[in-house]
């Protein structure tokens, strides 16, 4: 996600030629490749959704936090129970999920398209934010529960391993390469952290519940939930999933524009050096010879 | 109660903050895409079937 | 695949043979680190042959790191690895070898950390044979994920952050089911508690293992 032109990935040398003896001839993107447009069908979807989303979300969080009864055991602390589990869901399983189903679709042969790579960059970086909304909601219902405001629970600490996994993947991600390299590398990292979930899943478990002394924390297990707050939950769950889904189509919709225009940076330049010199740039020139030194400069080195 | 209000006020903002932020950066870089590509844009049909499609008209929208 | 991997093998632990880097230089660090931990939490004697299963594993997991830093630093001069990789050898096998050889120089390690546990914190461990399994299963466990993870952050100049980073949290079930059985052999424990963790540690050994030899490969192609 940088602008340094060092990042820039060399992967058309060959259209150089053919531009310089188009400086001359009218250009349409000033010779430069087609930018991927939106449909204005897609972008009602997307409107949509989200209108949908926000709604639901206000309407959640009034009924949340008006409407229904509070708990016997719990009392008003049970409101926590429509935003709380929903990001949770949305966090642990939805991203993570798509986010391991498309990095798998990426490799795999017969599917392998930069679409799923930009799904997954996408439901990760979305993923971030939601399991940061689940740990924080989530340790903020544990202090008045349980006392303290972290407890090695077997779900927040899974939830705080995915996060750091998440976290790695994004890291990743920022490593200046060409597309495809970056999206196999970032697709099998997921990989591995998807694989990784169920072992840690289960490892948790067992060292939270053999270890001596501690209890079994369940704040949300004890609940009977009938009427305006099953209907809430459900809304909550409903709200959050479309918030989910208006996020990642943004998101992926940013993950086009810049890798369009991290892709066509080195045309853009030629360019713009074409109707500053006024005439076809060869490719002797220093120009060129710098971008080289850059470009080996930035792309990894094996 | 006040810790209820806690946790609805932080996902709230933080969601509302994200998408925020979501949106500007996309306006920033529509804005980049167009000044880069010049009057008189092509798109391409490249872009792969799902939620974000091309069109025939050949429009750069963000 | 199998004389690959051996060949592969014997010439990374020649090297380390020849400059004894992790003689040298990681195993003077786990012993400085089993000291810093016995600086944190205190002279008090029994809180650190509590604490020592834990510790102990913390250390070798920082030793992993380092290891698997040498174990892919080795090859990235001269275009080394393009010639492993042209020289017809078998991916898997290299990924066997190169694991195989960061899994001995870690056996090493660790019996000296043991002795330094032993030693330092005063932990008394009752059961051997617990302490010995789950050592040679979690150092196989965190020899696949590292060689693994080595490959997939070869080349990257920002390797030295990146790899604990990504590597730490995949060995987390290693950490957990090794401080397991370790607390158990210490307390005398039952095998049965021992035993599901034991389990738990095959599983992960095979599940990384058959990636690594299946992946490796198209992993290289990709650094």
């Amino acid at each position: 996600m940088t602008d340094d032109p060092s990042t820039t990935a060399l992967t058309d040398v060959s259209g150089l030629a053919p531009m310089a003896h188009q400086a001359a001839a009218p250009v349409t993107n000033r010779g430069v490749n087609p930018v991927p447009g939106q449909s204005s069908r897609s972008k009602l979807v997307e409107r949509s959704i989200g209108t949908v989303a926000l709604v639901g979300t206000v309407a959640t969080v009034w009924l949340g936090i008006w409407v229904t009864p509070p708990d016997m055991i719990q009392g008003d602390l049970v409101r926590l129970v429509y935003i709380h589990p929903g990001v949770a869901w949305v966090a642990l399983y939805l991203a993570f999920g798509l986010a391991a189903v498309s990095s798998l679709l990426y490799l795999w042969p017969r599917t392998r398209s930069l679409f799923w790579d930009r799904l997954a960059a996408a439901a990760v970086e979305v993923g971030v934010v939601f399991n940061v909304c689940t740990l924080v909601s989530g340790s903020i219902w544990g202090k008045p529960t349980w006392g303290v405001w972290w407890a090695w629970d077997a779900r927040l600490t899974l939830t705080a391993v995915l996060l750091v996994l998440f976290l790695g993947y994004l890291a990743l991600r920022r490593i200046p390469a060409e597309p495809e390299v970056r999206a196999r590398r970032s697709a099998f990292v997921a990989l591995f952290a998807a694989i990784d979930i169920p072992l840690v899943h289960f490892s948790v478990n067992w060292w939270n519940t053999l270890h001596q002394g501690a209890t079994v924390l369940n704040p949300g297990l004890k609940l009977k939930i009938h009427g305006s707050m099953a209907l809430t939950l459900l809304l909550g769950f409903v709200a959050l999933t479309l918030a989910f889904v208006w996020m990642l189509l943004v998101r992926y919709r940013i993950g086009v524009l810049e890798d369009w225009l991290t892709a066509n940076e080195l045309d853009l330049a030629l360019v713009e050096r074409q109707s500053e010199g006024g005439g076809p740039v060869d490719e002797g020139t220093a120009g060129i010879g710098a971008m080289d030194e850059l470009s080996t400069d930035g792309v990894a080195v094996a | 109660m006040r810790y209820v209000i806690a946790g609805y006020v932080f996902v709230l903002f933080v969601l509302a903050l994200y998408s925020v932020q979501l949106v500007w950066r996309r306006r920033r870089l529509a804005q980049a895409v167009n000044r880069a590509a010049g009057p008189g844009v092509v798109t391409s049909s490249t872009v792969p079937a799902g939620a974000v499609t091309s069109n025939s008209a050949g429009e750069v929208v963000a | 695949m199998w004389r690959d991997a051996a060949l592969v093998a014997g010439k990374d632990l020649r090297i380390e043979g020849r400059s004894r880097v992790a003689l040298s230089q990681v195993a003077p660090f786990g012993i400085v680190a089993l000291v810093l931990f016995a600086f944190a939490l205190g002279p008090d004697r029994q809180v650190m042959a509590k604490g020592a299963p834990g510790l102990f594993w913390v250390a070798v997991l920082f030793c992993t790191v380092l290891a698997i830093q040498r174990s892919v630093s080795v090859e990235s001069s001269d275009g080394a690895r393009d010639g492993l990789r042209l020289s017809g050898i078998d991916p898997a096998g290299v990924y066997l070898g190169k694991a195989v050889a960061v899994a001995a120089q870690l056996v090493v390690l660790e019996l000296l950390l043991t002795a330094g546990v032993v030693l330092l914190y005063g932990a008394r461990i009752q059961v051997p044979w617990m302490i010995v399994v789950s050592c040679l299963l979690g150092t196989i466990g965190l020899a696949a994920t590292g060689t693994l993870y080595g490959a997939l952050s070869s080349g990257l100049r920002v390797r030295e952050t990146l790899l604990p980073f990504l590597l730490l949290p995949i060995s987390a079930p290693v950490l957990l089911a090794g401080t397991r059985i370790w607390q158990a052999a210490m307390a005398g424990g039952t095998p049965a508690t021992g035993m599901q963790w034991l389990r738990l540690l095959v599983v992960f050994d095979a599940v990384y293992l058959a990636i690594g030899v299946v992946l490796f490969g198209p992993i290289q192609e990709t650094a």
